[in-house]
């Protein structure tokens, strides 16, 4: 019997947390109209797909991050709680639904992920690419980020999403190399992440930022964050998150930390005297939260120092 | 005597909430107490973090409808509130 069941009433106990692990739920309102218009346009979302805690917030603020090629991903990660399976081909009607949805909510940035798609043979790097281009023409003005998968390593296919232009390409790195093998599928690693960064550095405009991000808590030492940060610069990373892991329903990985405030604040202060122009700690930071910013708020790049 | 209003759990962005459930960890406030909109109504626990379900109106607390390690979903009348 797992230690964590409760006989009496025959479900998990609930999960532990510490007073910093706390959010506020959502009230009616906006939320409501979020969930109706993806509903509506039947689109996903990595924050309902991941049961993201933010999600009330962002919600609140009609913000949500888009998750295109479908709810199933063809890699099975134990940090993950979207689901694995076989996925369903490509739907054509997507970049035009996106486009939609961003601008019926009136966003000014949008943030675009996908579940990774092993089985196709540019790994959904068209579909992103044609996300961008409807984006473009429905709603111009509005600034475009990308969270995609690794590609399988596939500089072609990296380049297909490059090509489009988003102002700003991201691909999470994850954790810390020695945990990659515990906490990612066996096809997904470290030296693979750290060549999309860099093959998406090399490829883009110097006016578009590449971005990555890591989870903490997943029993990673602060001298490995230290060394994932100087590898993520090295890479030709802008910009990099670093948040809580917080275990899903259905993930295998457990929590085994939960870092303090003051610990994601030393963090992103060892970000920023790294060499990144934008960083961003803390518990509930997830790679789209509060994303705009990069773009929008004091982390704003002075295009004079872009060279 | 003031309109009494039934608070359901709000929906968390979920629908039919399906796939995302809720444990109530404690209450912080007690039959009587004097509300408004927006305080700290009842604190509950998913799989990722402890949330805090805001009062929806200004009132007072008459009755609480879940305890402690409830499981509630969207929609659920969690309490009563005698709205001022």
């Amino acid at each position: 019997m797992p230690a964590e069941t409760d006989m009496t009433k025959n479900r998990p106990t609930p999960p532990k947390f510490p007073p910093w692990i706390r959010q506020s739920w959502p009230q009616s309102g906006a939320v409501d109209e979020v969930r109706d218009l993806l509903r509506e346009l039947g689109l996903n979302t990595v924050c309902r797909s991941a049961q993201c805690p933010n999600q009330g917030e962002c919600w609140s603020h009609r913000t949500a991050t888009f998750m295109i090629l479908g709810e199933v991903c063809s890699r099975n990660c134990a940090f993950c709680g979207v689901g694995t399976g076989t996925p369903a081909a490509p739907d054509e009607g997507e970049p035009a639904r996106v486009a939609e949805a961003i601008a019926r909510l009136g966003l000014r940035h949008s943030v675009i992920t996908s579940v990774t798609r092993d089985d196709l043979p540019d790994g959904g790097a068209g579909q992103f690419a044609a996300v961008i281009q409807a984006i473009r023409g429905r709603c111009p003005g509005v600034t475009i980020e990308v969270l995609t998968p690794d590609f399988g390593g596939d500089a072609d296919a990296i380049r297909l999403v490059t090509e489009a232009k988003p102002e700003v390409f991201a691909h999470n790195v994850e954790t810390v190399p020695r945990l990659h093998r515990l906490l990612r599928d066996a096809r997904a690693s470290y030296e693979r992440s750290l060549g999309v960064l860099k093959t998406a550095r090399e490829a883009l405009p110097e006016s578009c930022y590449v971005k990555s991000g890591l989870m903490v808590g997943c029993g990673e030492g602060e001298d490995e964050v230290w060394a994932t940060l100087e590898d993520l610069h090295r890479a030709g990373c802008d910009a990099v998150t670093i948040g809580q892991y917080l275990k899903p329903r259905g993930g295998r990985a457990e929590v085994a930390a939960f870092i303090t405030p003051e610990q994601f604040v030393r963090y992103e202060k060892k970000a920023l005297e790294t060499g990144f122009v934008f960083a961003m700690a803390g518990p509930f930071v997830r790679s789209s939260y509060h994303a705009d910013e990069l773009l929008t708020g004091t982390f704003r790049r002075p295009a004079a120092a872009k060279t | 005597m003031g309109k009494m209003i039934e608070v359901p759990l709000p929906d968390f962005g979920d629908g039919d909430a399906a796939d995302l459930e809720a444990v109530v960890s404690c209450w912080p406030v007690t039959v009587g107490t004097a509300l408004q909109t927006g305080d700290d109504l009842l604190e509950i626990v998913t799989d990722k973090a402890s949330f805090v379900v805001p009062c929806p109106c200004t009132g007072i607390l008459r009755e609480q409808r879940v305890f402690e390690e409830d499981r509630v979903r969207t929609g659920d009348i969690i309490a009563v509130v005698e709205e001022a």
